[in-house]
């Protein structure tokens, strides 16, 4: 019993976490217009509560999570400490809110899958269905 | 006053209780419930003397509060946020210190009317929120603990966003009505047509911020008035005139900072003006620097400020006649008693991110001043060498 639970637990997470294979990020977006292409410092500012030309509302990954961590040094050039204290003080002068967290990368993309307008990012090279528009791509 | 967060800590469960099963379940994600907390531990290494009320006597009842933040959102584009805060510290009233509606007509543009906090400098709407900055505390040579309150008014922000920058433009205007400590004194405040402009720019790794803030305040101190009156009366103007209760309020403020994964700079400078008898010209500045060293950041500051009261008038001749060597004496003694707080400190410091959301910092500050200038500190002893070590621990937490 305890080794069936032990490999359904090593099958869920297999399944449940995308593996990627370089430390490239990739930013997807769930637009009608396919031919929106943003540059690194466009994708820092849409993450970090810029107004959205695009129309496009950010979702993000928890904290602990390691494409987050990769995306926080390649994308935004912040720590994550650094990132939740401009969060506080966005939220608590009214200014800005966090992103919307969701737990992992597939739910990610299943996230913006649905939502006609959302954009987040995942590992560079991970599989997505035809509806998603890649918009930003970075070592 | 300890007593205060026990009871602000009932009143917000309350609320908490009140709002959260019925309309949780209702709305979801229409209301957000968030807060924060610090507690901050103080200690000064000198027995003669007090700064921002701590002694040589370990306390935590100066700086420590709780917050809690509501936000609803009542219409795709139209949101109410209230904001409860109990202080412990005695100077601090404890209360509503934000309620106020959103309106977001587009995605650039927001409007604010209701209470809010002032936003003369950088982290002037965050100060009570320790964990939005690095320091245990924010520099009293340029944050000033008496400088702080809300508006009652609007507020505009329109924000400008391209491939190079954002820009951040906030008007506002309200009024301000409130007691308020200035040069040791209690006094009730006043403060009409206030407004003010602030534009921040975020450019790659760099934030900078100017702001300007003007407002029409008077003071209620009867005694001054009256002696003004009395002067006035005699025909001595200049004196008179020089013991305003009312007048123009200005602040000015600029700031820069750079920050990486590794590393920031930030430095921030303000200026005070006021026609008013009890607040001097003020120049204020900090600068700090800060090493990342994941979960730890340490950093040193220097900050600095210099106050100048307005000379006294010179129209009361002295020695024609004791009744008006008299009255020059006490007008003088007037601006002698004004304690000049000129000062400044050194600090070193590191903030342990605990966890998201939890932060833990321990700092210690040499805060200086000159032999004849109170320096912010409190102190019976006139020998008293305006030199002292404070030490902190603060525990920040946002939830």
């Amino acid at each position: 019993m305890k080794t069936s639970l032990l490999l359904i637990g090593t099958i869920f997470n297999l399944t449940g976490n995308i593996c990627f294979a370089n430390d490239a990020i990739t930013v997807v977006a769930n637009t009608q217009d396919r031919s929106i292409l943003l540059n690194r410092q466009e994708v820092r500012h849409l993450f970090m509560g810029g107004a959205q030309h695009y129309g496009l509302h950010v979702i993000a990954l928890p904290p602990e999570n390691q494409t987050r961590v990769l995306f926080n040094t390649k994308v935004i050039g912040l720590t994550e400490s650094r990132i939740q204290s401009y969060w506080a003080q966005m939220r608590f002068t009214g200014r800005k809110k966090a992103p919307k967290e969701v737990d992992t990368e597939r739910l990610v993309i299943q996230y913006i899958k649905d939502n006609e307008g959302s954009v987040g990012y995942l590992p560079a090279g991970v599989s997505l269905p035809d509806e998603l528009t890649v918009i930003y791509t970075g070592l | 006053m300890t007593y205060r967060i026990p009871y602000l800590l009932l009143v917000s469960s309350l609320v908490w209780l009140f709002f959260t099963p019925s309309l949780y379940a209702e709305t979801n994600d229409k209301l957000q419930l968030s807060g924060f907390a610090r507690v901050v531990m103080g200690y000064l290494d000198d027995k003669d003397a007090e700064y921002l009320g701590y002694d040589n006597s370990i306390s935590v009842d100066k700086e420590s509060l709780i917050g809690l933040q509501a936000d609803y959102q009542i219409l795709d584009n139209l949101a109410i946020t209230g904001q409860l805060i109990g202080h412990t510290a005695e100077q601090r009233d404890s209360g509503i210190e934000w309620l106020y509606l959103t309106y977001t007509p587009t995605n650039s543009l927001r409007f604010k009317l209701g209470r809010q906090r002032t936003p003369f400098l950088n982290y002037s709407d965050v100060i009570d929120v320790g964990y939005a900055y690095p320091w245990a505390t924010l520099p009293q040579q340029t944050y000033p603990r008496h400088f702080f309150s809300t508006f009652d008014g609007l507020m505009a922000n329109y924000e400008i966003s391209n491939s190079l920058f954002v820009m951040d433009i906030e008007g506002y205007w309200g009024y301000f009505e409130d007691d308020v400590v200035i040069a040791e004194r209690q006094m009730k405040a006043k403060t009409d047509d206030f407004h003010g402009l602030i534009n921040t720019i975020h450019v790659n790794n760099w934030t900078f911020r100017g702001s300007y803030h003007q407002g029409k305040t008077s003071v209620e101190i009867d005694d001054i008035t009256q002696f003004s009156n009395l002067l006035s009366q005699i025909g001595f103007s200049e004196s008179a005139e020089s013991l305003a209760t009312d007048g123009t309020t200005e602040v000015f403020q600029l700031s820069a900072s750079y920050e990486t994964l590794n590393y920031f700079v930030r430095a921030e400078l303000n200026h005070i003006h006021a026609d008013l008898v009890f607040v001097p010209e003020t120049d204020g500045y900090f600068i700090s620097t800060g090493y990342n060293y994941f979960p730890f950041t340490s950093y040193i500051s220097y900050s600095k400020n210099v106050t100048e009261y307005e000379q006294p008038a010179s129209d009361i001749p002295i020695g024609l006649s004791p009744q008006l060597d008299q009255l020059a004496y006490g007008y003088l003694a007037i601006f002698d008693q004004l304690p000049v707080d000129s000062s400044e400190a050194f600090t070193l410091g590191t903030r342990w991110d605990l966890q998201a959301g939890l932060a833990l910092k321990g700092e210690v500050s040499l805060i200086r001043g000159k032999a004849d200038d109170n320096a912010f500190f409190t102190f019976d002893d006139a020998d008293f060498d305006r030199k002292a070590l404070l030490y902190l621990l603060a525990l920040e937490w946002v939830f």
